[in-house]
Protein backbone atom coordinates (compact mmCIF):
# COMPACT_ATOMS: atom_id res chain seq x y z
CA UNK A 1 0.00 0.00 0.00
CA UNK A 2 2.78 2.03 1.22
CA UNK A 3 5.07 1.20 -1.69
CA UNK A 4 1.69 1.95 -4.09
CA UNK A 5 1.62 4.66 -2.64
CA UNK A 6 5.06 6.35 -2.75
CA UNK A 7 5.48 5.02 -6.19
CA UNK A 8 2.19 6.93 -7.95
CA UNK A 9 3.63 9.91 -5.53
CA UNK A 10 6.86 9.20 -7.38
CA UNK A 11 5.50 9.25 -10.82
CA UNK A 12 3.29 11.94 -10.20
CA UNK A 13 6.11 14.10 -9.11
CA UNK A 14 7.99 13.16 -12.08
CA UNK A 15 4.91 13.95 -14.55
CA UNK A 16 5.01 17.28 -12.99
CA UNK A 17 8.76 17.60 -13.82
CA UNK A 18 7.85 16.52 -17.32
CA UNK A 19 5.04 18.96 -17.71
CA UNK A 20 6.79 22.05 -16.50
CA UNK A 21 9.83 21.27 -18.39
CA UNK A 22 7.97 20.69 -21.29
CA UNK A 23 5.77 23.89 -20.88
CA UNK A 24 8.82 26.08 -20.10
CA UNK A 25 10.76 24.63 -23.67
CA UNK A 26 7.95 25.63 -25.25
CA UNK A 27 6.85 28.91 -24.15
CA UNK A 28 10.69 30.07 -24.57
CA UNK A 29 11.01 28.72 -27.90
CA UNK A 30 8.02 31.40 -29.05
CA UNK A 31 10.00 33.76 -28.63
CA UNK A 32 11.96 32.81 -31.67
CA UNK A 33 8.94 33.68 -33.06
CA UNK A 34 7.84 36.68 -31.37
CA UNK A 35 7.38 38.62 -33.92
CA UNK A 36 4.74 36.37 -35.79
CA UNK A 37 3.08 35.33 -33.10
CA UNK A 38 2.59 38.74 -31.42
CA UNK A 39 1.52 39.62 -35.01
CA UNK A 40 -0.65 37.40 -35.09
CA UNK A 41 -2.62 37.68 -31.85
CA UNK A 42 -2.53 41.94 -32.70
CA UNK A 43 -3.93 41.20 -36.45
CA UNK A 44 -6.70 39.10 -34.73
CA UNK A 45 -7.44 41.62 -31.96
CA UNK A 46 -6.99 44.22 -33.26
CA UNK A 47 -10.95 45.03 -34.73
CA UNK A 48 -11.88 44.62 -30.91
CA UNK A 49 -9.18 46.50 -29.39
CA UNK A 50 -10.01 49.63 -31.52
CA UNK A 51 -13.94 49.49 -30.16
CA UNK A 52 -12.87 49.10 -26.76
CA UNK A 53 -10.08 51.75 -27.40
CA UNK A 54 -12.72 54.20 -28.44
CA UNK A 55 -15.00 53.21 -26.30
CA UNK A 56 -13.04 53.53 -22.84
CA UNK A 57 -12.16 57.40 -24.40
CA UNK A 58 -15.69 58.15 -24.68
CA UNK A 59 -16.75 56.65 -21.23
CA UNK A 60 -13.31 58.23 -19.51
CA UNK A 61 -14.73 61.48 -20.99
CA UNK A 62 -18.31 61.06 -19.98
CA UNK A 63 -16.83 60.69 -16.40
CA UNK A 64 -14.38 63.40 -16.26
CA UNK A 65 -16.85 65.83 -17.24
CA UNK A 66 -19.08 65.06 -14.33
CA UNK A 67 -16.10 65.03 -12.09
CA UNK A 68 -15.01 68.30 -13.05
CA UNK A 69 -17.83 70.39 -14.10
CA UNK A 70 -17.24 72.14 -10.73
CA UNK A 71 -13.54 73.64 -11.97
CA UNK A 72 -15.33 74.33 -15.65
CA UNK A 73 -16.39 78.11 -14.54
CA UNK A 74 -12.58 78.51 -13.33
CA UNK A 75 -11.37 77.10 -16.19
CA UNK A 76 -13.62 78.52 -18.46
CA UNK A 77 -12.40 82.34 -17.17
CA UNK A 78 -8.74 81.41 -17.18
CA UNK A 79 -9.23 80.15 -20.67
CA UNK A 80 -10.72 83.52 -22.13
CA UNK A 81 -8.05 85.29 -20.40
CA UNK A 82 -5.58 83.11 -22.52
CA UNK A 83 -7.23 83.21 -25.41
CA UNK A 84 -7.03 86.63 -25.30
CA UNK A 85 -2.90 86.35 -24.50
CA UNK A 86 -2.27 84.91 -27.23
CA UNK A 87 -4.61 86.44 -29.89
CA UNK A 88 -2.25 89.66 -29.21
CA UNK A 89 0.53 87.21 -29.56
CA UNK A 90 -0.63 85.76 -32.56
CA UNK A 91 -1.31 89.21 -34.31
CA UNK A 92 2.75 90.12 -33.34
CA UNK A 93 3.65 86.75 -34.73
CA UNK A 94 2.17 87.47 -37.72
CA UNK A 95 3.50 90.58 -38.68
CA UNK A 96 6.95 88.47 -37.67
CA UNK A 97 6.02 86.22 -40.07
CA UNK A 98 5.56 88.85 -42.96
CA UNK A 99 9.40 90.24 -42.03
CA UNK A 100 10.90 86.97 -42.49
CA UNK A 101 9.55 86.37 -45.53
CA UNK A 102 10.58 89.01 -46.74
CA UNK A 103 13.99 88.67 -45.58
CA UNK A 104 14.04 85.21 -46.93
CA UNK A 105 13.09 86.29 -50.13
CA UNK A 106 15.62 88.93 -49.65
CA UNK A 107 18.20 86.54 -48.63
CA UNK A 108 17.18 83.67 -51.15
CA UNK A 109 16.83 80.83 -48.26
CA UNK A 110 14.22 78.22 -48.85
CA UNK A 111 11.71 77.28 -45.99
CA UNK A 112 12.98 74.45 -43.87
CA UNK A 113 11.40 71.21 -45.21
CA UNK A 114 8.51 69.50 -44.02
CA UNK A 115 8.65 66.63 -42.51
CA UNK A 116 7.38 63.37 -44.45
CA UNK A 117 4.49 61.68 -42.23
CA UNK A 118 2.45 58.45 -42.31
CA UNK A 119 -0.83 58.11 -40.39
CA UNK A 120 -1.54 55.55 -37.82
CA UNK A 121 -4.22 54.81 -35.68
CA UNK A 122 -3.52 53.95 -31.78
CA UNK A 123 -4.95 50.31 -30.44
CA UNK A 124 -3.73 49.71 -27.28
CA UNK A 125 -1.41 50.60 -24.34
CA UNK A 126 0.92 48.69 -22.38
CA UNK A 127 -0.24 47.66 -18.88
CA UNK A 128 2.89 49.68 -17.83
CA UNK A 129 1.87 53.00 -19.82
CA UNK A 130 5.33 53.03 -21.15
CA UNK A 131 4.27 52.02 -24.57
CA UNK A 132 1.54 51.71 -27.21
CA UNK A 133 0.49 49.58 -30.13
CA UNK A 134 -0.06 51.51 -33.82
CA UNK A 135 -1.73 49.87 -36.68
CA UNK A 136 1.37 50.61 -39.16
CA UNK A 137 3.73 48.15 -39.64
CA UNK A 138 6.36 46.94 -41.61
CA UNK A 139 4.07 46.28 -44.79
CA UNK A 140 3.63 50.48 -44.36
CA UNK A 141 7.31 51.12 -44.35
CA UNK A 142 7.89 51.67 -40.83
CA UNK A 143 11.21 51.58 -39.27
CA UNK A 144 12.57 50.60 -35.84
CA UNK A 145 13.67 54.83 -34.04
CA UNK A 146 11.96 56.80 -36.46
CA UNK A 147 10.08 59.36 -34.02
CA UNK A 148 6.32 59.33 -34.17
CA UNK A 149 3.97 62.60 -33.20
CA UNK A 150 0.70 63.85 -32.53
CA UNK A 151 -1.56 66.31 -34.25
CA UNK A 152 0.09 69.33 -32.89
CA UNK A 153 3.61 68.50 -33.47
CA UNK A 154 3.86 67.40 -30.42
CA UNK A 155 6.61 64.42 -29.38
CA UNK A 156 5.30 61.56 -28.29
CA UNK A 157 7.95 58.58 -28.59
CA UNK A 158 9.59 56.55 -30.85
CA UNK A 159 9.33 52.98 -32.96
CA UNK A 160 10.86 50.16 -30.52
CA UNK A 161 9.26 47.42 -32.56
CA UNK A 162 8.21 46.69 -35.89
CA UNK A 163 5.45 43.58 -36.88
CA UNK A 164 3.79 42.79 -40.16
CA UNK A 165 1.05 44.93 -39.12
CA UNK A 166 1.32 46.71 -36.24
CA UNK A 167 4.84 48.80 -33.87
CA UNK A 168 4.89 49.64 -30.46
CA UNK A 169 5.79 52.86 -30.08
CA UNK A 170 7.93 53.38 -26.98
CA UNK A 171 6.72 56.76 -25.35
CA UNK A 172 8.89 59.51 -23.89
CA UNK A 173 7.58 58.45 -20.37
CA UNK A 174 9.63 54.77 -20.58
CA UNK A 175 12.59 54.45 -17.90
CA UNK A 176 14.84 53.59 -21.37
CA UNK A 177 14.01 57.16 -23.00
CA UNK A 178 16.34 59.84 -23.18
CA UNK A 179 17.29 62.75 -25.68
CA UNK A 180 18.33 65.94 -25.82
CA UNK A 181 16.09 69.38 -25.32
CA UNK A 182 16.30 72.99 -24.46
CA UNK A 183 13.72 75.54 -23.14
CA UNK A 184 12.03 77.94 -26.31
CA UNK A 185 11.67 80.63 -24.42
CA UNK A 186 15.11 81.19 -22.61
CA UNK A 187 17.01 84.39 -24.67
CA UNK A 188 19.90 82.42 -23.32
CA UNK A 189 19.93 79.12 -25.33
CA UNK A 190 19.34 76.08 -22.02
CA UNK A 191 19.87 72.69 -22.90
CA UNK A 192 19.29 69.67 -21.15
CA UNK A 193 18.49 66.27 -21.19
CA UNK A 194 14.67 64.84 -21.21
CA UNK A 195 14.82 61.51 -19.14
CA UNK A 196 11.52 59.38 -18.94
CA UNK A 197 10.52 58.22 -14.92
CA UNK A 198 7.99 55.78 -16.34
CA UNK A 199 4.32 56.28 -14.87
CA UNK A 200 3.89 59.26 -16.93
CA UNK A 201 6.34 60.77 -15.90
CA UNK A 202 9.41 63.44 -17.36
CA UNK A 203 12.43 65.22 -16.41
CA UNK A 204 14.67 67.78 -17.69
CA UNK A 205 17.90 67.26 -16.08
CA UNK A 206 21.66 68.16 -16.72
CA UNK A 207 20.73 71.57 -16.72
CA UNK A 208 23.73 73.63 -14.87
CA UNK A 209 23.37 75.14 -12.03
CA UNK A 210 23.84 78.91 -13.07
CA UNK A 211 20.87 78.97 -15.40
CA UNK A 212 17.24 79.92 -14.61
CA UNK A 213 14.31 78.11 -15.72
CA UNK A 214 10.82 79.04 -15.00
CA UNK A 215 7.63 77.02 -14.25
CA UNK A 216 5.83 77.37 -17.48
CA UNK A 217 8.61 77.72 -19.95
CA UNK A 218 8.18 75.82 -22.91
CA UNK A 219 10.36 72.70 -23.55
CA UNK A 220 11.43 71.44 -27.36
CA UNK A 221 13.75 68.76 -28.90
CA UNK A 222 17.21 70.18 -30.13
CA UNK A 223 18.46 68.33 -32.90
CA UNK A 224 22.01 67.19 -30.96
CA UNK A 225 21.11 63.27 -30.26
CA UNK A 226 19.96 62.92 -33.88
CA UNK A 227 17.15 61.15 -32.46
CA UNK A 228 14.36 63.25 -33.36
CA UNK A 229 14.19 66.48 -35.79
CA UNK A 230 14.24 70.02 -33.74
CA UNK A 231 11.54 72.22 -33.03
CA UNK A 232 9.35 69.33 -31.99
CA UNK A 233 7.02 70.43 -28.42
CA UNK A 234 7.87 68.26 -25.60
CA UNK A 235 6.16 70.27 -22.73
CA UNK A 236 6.03 72.91 -20.23
CA UNK A 237 8.14 72.76 -16.82
CA UNK A 238 6.23 71.84 -14.18
CA UNK A 239 8.05 72.42 -10.63
CA UNK A 240 12.15 73.24 -10.57
CA UNK A 241 14.19 70.95 -8.62
CA UNK A 242 17.28 72.91 -7.28
CA UNK A 243 19.98 71.43 -4.91
CA UNK A 244 22.71 72.76 -3.34
CA UNK A 245 24.79 69.83 -3.62
CA UNK A 246 24.29 69.01 -7.20
CA UNK A 247 25.85 70.31 -10.04
CA UNK A 248 23.28 70.18 -12.29
CA UNK A 249 19.64 71.30 -11.41
CA UNK A 250 16.35 69.30 -12.39
CA UNK A 251 12.74 70.33 -13.72
CA UNK A 252 9.88 68.22 -14.09
CA UNK A 253 7.85 68.24 -17.18
CA UNK A 254 4.17 68.52 -18.07
CA UNK A 255 3.99 66.67 -21.42
CA UNK A 256 2.09 68.37 -23.89
CA UNK A 257 0.07 65.67 -25.15
CA UNK A 258 -2.44 63.55 -22.92
CA UNK A 259 -2.40 59.99 -23.48
CA UNK A 260 -5.85 59.02 -22.79
CA UNK A 261 -6.72 61.51 -25.52
CA UNK A 262 -4.31 59.65 -28.16
CA UNK A 263 -6.50 58.20 -31.07
CA UNK A 264 -4.15 58.90 -33.93
CA UNK A 265 -0.33 59.71 -34.57
CA UNK A 266 1.85 60.82 -37.33
CA UNK A 267 5.08 58.53 -37.62
CA UNK A 268 7.88 60.92 -39.28
CA UNK A 269 9.24 58.50 -42.16
CA UNK A 270 11.99 61.39 -43.03
CA UNK A 271 13.50 64.18 -41.78
CA UNK B 1 11.38 3.02 -10.33
CA UNK B 2 9.71 2.80 -13.74
CA UNK B 3 6.35 4.64 -14.35
CA UNK B 4 3.94 4.16 -16.47
CA UNK B 5 3.60 7.05 -18.90
CA UNK B 6 5.77 10.38 -18.08
CA UNK B 7 3.18 12.53 -20.10
CA UNK B 8 0.35 13.50 -18.05
CA UNK B 9 -2.19 12.16 -21.01
CA UNK B 10 -5.04 11.29 -17.88
CA UNK B 11 -4.93 14.90 -17.51
CA UNK B 12 -4.73 15.85 -21.07
CA UNK B 13 -7.54 13.68 -21.99
CA UNK B 14 -9.62 14.92 -19.36
CA UNK B 15 -12.72 16.64 -20.73
CA UNK B 16 -13.65 18.50 -17.79
CA UNK B 17 -9.86 19.74 -17.54
CA UNK B 18 -9.55 20.30 -20.96
CA UNK B 19 -13.02 22.64 -20.69
CA UNK B 20 -11.98 24.51 -17.43
CA UNK B 21 -8.46 25.76 -19.45
CA UNK B 22 -10.42 26.87 -22.64
CA UNK B 23 -12.23 29.26 -20.20
CA UNK B 24 -9.84 29.81 -18.22
CA UNK B 25 -8.00 30.89 -21.81
CA UNK B 26 -11.43 32.88 -23.21
CA UNK B 27 -11.61 34.78 -20.05
CA UNK B 28 -8.25 36.06 -19.69
CA UNK B 29 -7.84 37.03 -23.22
CA UNK B 30 -11.01 38.98 -23.00
CA UNK B 31 -9.51 40.76 -19.50
CA UNK B 32 -6.35 41.52 -21.39
CA UNK B 33 -8.20 43.13 -24.23
CA UNK B 34 -10.52 45.05 -21.93
CA UNK B 35 -7.03 45.71 -19.77
CA UNK B 36 -4.86 47.42 -22.33
CA UNK B 37 -7.50 49.00 -24.18
CA UNK B 38 -10.44 49.79 -21.97
CA UNK B 39 -9.35 49.81 -18.83
CA UNK B 40 -6.14 51.73 -19.78
CA UNK B 41 -8.38 55.32 -19.52
CA UNK B 42 -9.27 54.96 -15.95
CA UNK B 43 -7.01 55.74 -13.34
CA UNK B 44 -7.41 56.79 -9.60
CA UNK B 45 -4.74 59.01 -8.80
CA UNK B 46 -2.51 58.27 -11.73
CA UNK B 47 -2.37 54.58 -11.28
CA UNK B 48 -4.37 51.99 -13.51
CA UNK B 49 -5.33 48.98 -11.52
CA UNK B 50 -4.21 45.91 -12.78
CA UNK B 51 -7.06 43.51 -13.51
CA UNK B 52 -5.33 40.60 -14.84
CA UNK B 53 -3.16 40.70 -11.50
CA UNK B 54 -6.33 41.14 -9.24
CA UNK B 55 -7.91 38.23 -11.48
CA UNK B 56 -5.11 35.85 -10.56
CA UNK B 57 -4.21 36.65 -7.18
CA UNK B 58 -8.49 36.37 -6.69
CA UNK B 59 -8.50 32.58 -8.69
CA UNK B 60 -5.59 31.18 -6.78
CA UNK B 61 -7.00 32.42 -3.40
CA UNK B 62 -10.87 31.76 -3.15
CA UNK B 63 -9.66 28.49 -5.13
CA UNK B 64 -9.75 25.11 -3.12
CA UNK B 65 -6.17 24.71 -2.29
CA UNK B 66 -5.58 21.34 -3.85
CA UNK B 67 -6.74 22.01 -7.33
CA UNK B 68 -4.50 23.22 -9.61
CA UNK B 69 -6.48 25.74 -11.95
CA UNK B 70 -5.26 28.90 -10.46
CA UNK B 71 -1.63 27.75 -11.48
CA UNK B 72 -2.32 27.19 -15.59
CA UNK B 73 -4.70 31.01 -15.18
CA UNK B 74 -1.48 32.29 -13.73
CA UNK B 75 -0.02 30.55 -16.94
CA UNK B 76 -2.08 31.46 -19.38
CA UNK B 77 -2.86 35.19 -18.20
CA UNK B 78 0.93 35.48 -17.91
CA UNK B 79 1.07 34.49 -21.89
CA UNK B 80 -1.30 37.37 -22.82
CA UNK B 81 -0.09 39.96 -20.74
CA UNK B 82 3.12 39.26 -22.71
CA UNK B 83 2.18 39.28 -25.53
CA UNK B 84 0.08 42.80 -25.06
CA UNK B 85 3.89 44.58 -23.85
CA UNK B 86 6.85 44.43 -24.78
CA UNK B 87 8.71 42.14 -22.71
CA UNK B 88 9.54 38.93 -23.88
CA UNK B 89 7.55 36.33 -23.98
CA UNK B 90 7.46 34.02 -20.59
CA UNK B 91 8.56 37.37 -18.69
CA UNK B 92 5.13 37.89 -17.24
CA UNK B 93 4.59 33.88 -17.16
CA UNK B 94 6.86 32.91 -14.77
CA UNK B 95 6.08 35.79 -12.54
CA UNK B 96 2.50 35.10 -12.13
CA UNK B 97 3.51 31.23 -12.19
CA UNK B 98 5.64 31.76 -9.14
CA UNK B 99 3.05 34.20 -7.47
CA UNK B 100 0.47 31.71 -8.01
CA UNK B 101 2.84 28.46 -6.68
CA UNK B 102 3.80 30.49 -3.80
CA UNK B 103 0.15 31.25 -2.96
CA UNK B 104 -1.28 27.62 -3.74
CA UNK B 105 1.89 26.37 -0.97
CA UNK B 106 1.41 29.17 1.64
CA UNK B 107 -2.20 28.09 1.18
CA UNK B 108 -1.63 24.10 1.44
CA UNK B 109 0.74 24.25 4.42
CA UNK B 110 -0.23 27.07 6.58
CA UNK B 111 -3.66 27.99 6.58
CA UNK B 112 -6.84 25.80 6.99
CA UNK B 113 -10.58 27.74 6.56
CA UNK B 114 -12.91 25.56 8.63
CA UNK B 115 -15.92 26.52 7.16
CA UNK B 116 -14.52 26.17 4.06
CA UNK B 117 -13.63 22.34 4.51
CA UNK B 118 -17.36 22.07 6.00
CA UNK B 119 -18.99 22.64 3.67
CA UNK B 120 -16.76 20.52 1.07
CA UNK B 121 -17.71 17.15 3.08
Amino acid sequence: MSLHFSESRFCRAKRGMVLIIVGLLVIFSLNFFQKEVKGFFYLISSPIQRILWRAGDGVSDFFKTISEIKNLKKENEELRFRNQELISQIAQLIELEKENKLLREALEIGLEKEFKLSLAEVISKDISQDSILINKGSKDGITNNLPVIGQQKTLIGKISEVYENFSRVILIFNKESSFDAKISDSENDISGVIKGKGNLQLFLDLVPRGKEIKEGDFVITSSLGGIFPRGLLVGQIGKVLRNDIEPFQQAKIRPAFDIKKLETVFIISDF
Amino acid sequence: MVCRYLIPTDYILNLGAMKKILILIIIFYILALLQTSFLIHFSFFNITPNFILIAVLLLNLLEEPRKNNGIFGAVISGFFWDIFSNRPIGFHILILAGLAILIKIILRRYVQFPVVKRFQI
